[in-house]
């Protein structure tokens, strides 16, 4: 089970990703809806995953990014975003995002994404076919 | 609206043409909501908001303002499909109806916008709810576009906001 914190400004999308992690066995140990709430909650707790919307009024989600790294580099971020083709998925990745989802969220997305940067989560019939 | 005139294919429609699949694509697959109908592509002189409009501005090289509107009764509808059952608070509707129209018009238009003229990278601004919005006069120097859906629990309204110069010379825009 991963410790999650939701970084989102729209509280459908937190309260839906929420649900999602649920789901997937995943505890939730905070929610911030902008940058400084998620900088703070990190200074004084250690999520294992965080999942960060990229485009928030104020510090965007590259921006939180690399605050979040200068906290701890070992935090693990999972960008969610609409954009599909342009630089953002890029940069947020060369700041040290490890992976992204693009909208509309759903729970096998981040069921794949988890996935990926954590194997040990996969589910046993696709463990076993690898 | 009025003296409408229709647009022809010039950079404006390659830019809008894949917003307006993917409203219809983003309904029909993601909503499960059917589109009976889509408008012409038009550039009327003014346009009437619907009460429920979200605003998202573009940077880059094209600089546009991009509406969705949505009647009551379909906005109720995607907050019942986004919430899936679950409990809403009486203190969180409005917050839960604003950030579900975000939400989506943000997801169209993330997924879809893209540059025609030069193929760099346009971003997108956070969006912005317009509450109870009224009507848009076009001056001299701006120009709207407008495209309407229609469901089977009202319209969906998309328009784009900007420079006429910008939709003369680089969206190489022309009417007939």
């Amino acid at each position: 089970m991963l410790k999650v914190l939701i970084v989102d400004d729209s509280l459908i999308m937190r309260r839906n990703i929420k649900k999602y992690m649920s789901s997937l066995g995943h505890n939730i140990i905070g929610e911030a809806k902008n940058a400084n709430e998620a900088l703070d909650f990190c200074k004084d707790n250690k999520p294992d995953l965080i999942t960060m919307d990229v485009a928030m009024p104020g510090m965007n989600g590259l921006d939180v990014i690399k605050k979040i790294k200068d906290i701890s580099k070992y935090f693990t971020i999972i960008m969610v975003t609409s954009y599909g083709k342009n630089q953002i998925v890029k940069k947020a990745l060369q700041e040290g995002a490890q992976g992204y989802i693009l909208k509309p969220v759903t729970a096998e997305k981040l069921y794949e994404s988890i996935s990926k940067i954590y194997p040990e989560y996969k589910n046993e019939e696709e463990s076993e076919e690898e | 609206m009025n003296d409408e005139t229709e647009v022809i294919h010039t950079y404006t429609k390659d830019l809008l043409l894949p917003i307006v699949k993917r409203v219809k694509s983003y309904f029909e697959e993601e909503m499960k909501i059917d589109i009976f109908n889509t408008s012409e592509i038009t550039s009327p002189k003014n346009i009437h908001l619907k009460k429920n409009t979200i605003m998202i501005g573009t940077s880059g090289s094209i600089k546009l303002i991009i509406t969705l509107g949505y009647d009551d009764l379909l906005l109720s509808k995607l907050v019942e499909v986004f919430v899936n059952g679950d409990e809403i608070e009486d203190a969180d509707v409005d917050e839960i109806n604003n950030s579900v129209a975000c939400e989506i018009s943000n997801t169209i238009i993330g997924n879809a916008i893209n540059n025609p003229v030069d193929k760099s990278d346009i971003y997108i601004t956070p969006p912005v709810m317009v509450s109870e919005a009224k009507t848009l006069y076009k001056d001299k120097h701006s120009k709207f576009i407008y495209v309407s859906f229609v469901t089977k629990y009202g319209e969906i309204q998309l328009t784009a906001v900007g420079p006429k110069e910008q939709f003369e010379e680089k969206l190489d825009f022309k009417e007939i």
